[in-house]
């Protein structure tokens, strides 16, 4: 009998609230689809907080595209490409030797890379000489480290290759 | 993750270098002569013992001979 009386002051009270202001927006509050993204190397910063549509870039733990409102976290990239999509439509490329992407609150991105280029700035050439001389030593009998260091060169030689392809 | 770098004794500063080096040798002639010489270091360090100066080092060479003698401890 008493949850019956509850039920009834609720329902009178629900409409009313409901005709108060219909959720509207104004353009303060309405919420961006842009992502605030810096790029930056140590001795250059190639967008600094720009808004952009979309950023695609390759991460150790997979390639992954970020969007606006994208959950915060922290990625480390593998030397590869990352492709970013402007407000515009168009879409530009850099090679990045490998660094950190960190997603903030907010729709802000920063990445973090030692070096970056666009791909116009590489050679497919000197990509190719240098992939057989690494070859040469990783399979060679030199020190532990030589051989270590020709395996990172050839990871990142293939990924560079298969970029400018 | 497990890292091939890591297990022969690499540190991620020393991989980072050898990605960045290598993407720059990557470059055409223009953009790489400007690129190489930010991969160069000429750190030199000398350790004082009782006063008196020890033997000047070359701090990069002495990291990748330390690095090379920790390989595969881990």
């Amino acid at each position: 009998m008493n949850s019956l009386r509850v039920a009834r002051a609720a329902a009178r009270i629900h409409p009313s609230k409901f005709i108060a202001p219909l959720q509207r927006r104004s353009y303060a509050d309405a919420v961006s689809d842009k992502i605030k993204l810096t790029l930056a190397l140590p001795h250059q910063s190639i967008y600094k907080s720009t808004d952009v549509v979309q950023v695609n870039i390759s991460a150790e733990s997979g390639d992954m595209g970020i969007l606006a409102n994208h959950v915060p976290s922290i990625e480390q990239l593998k030397p590869g490409l990352v492709e970013i999509i402007e407000e515009s439509g168009g879409s530009k490329q850099y090679f990045l030797s490998g660094g950190f992407a960190i997603v903030q609150p907010g729709s802000q991105l920063s990445i973090n890379a030692v070096e970056g280029f666009p791909l116009d700035d590489f050679s497919a050439d000197a990509v190719r000489s240098q992939i057989t001389e690494a070859q040469k030593i990783a399979g060679g009998s030199g020190s532990e480290q030589d051989i270590a260091e020709a395996k990172i060169e050839l990871e990142v030689l293939e990924s560079l290759q298969a970029s400018l392809k | 993750m497990a890292f091939a770098w890591k297990a022969s004794g690499l540190t991620y500063n020393r991989y980072l270098a050898i990605t960045a080096r290598v993407v720059r040798r990557s470059l055409k002639e223009q953009p790489r002569l400007q690129a190489e010489r930010r991969g160069e270091m000429e750190l030199r360090f000398a350790k004082w013992e009782k006063s008196k100066q020890g033997e000047n080092k070359n701090l990069a060479e002495v990291n990748s001979a330390d690095m090379a003698e920790h390989a595969g401890k881990e």
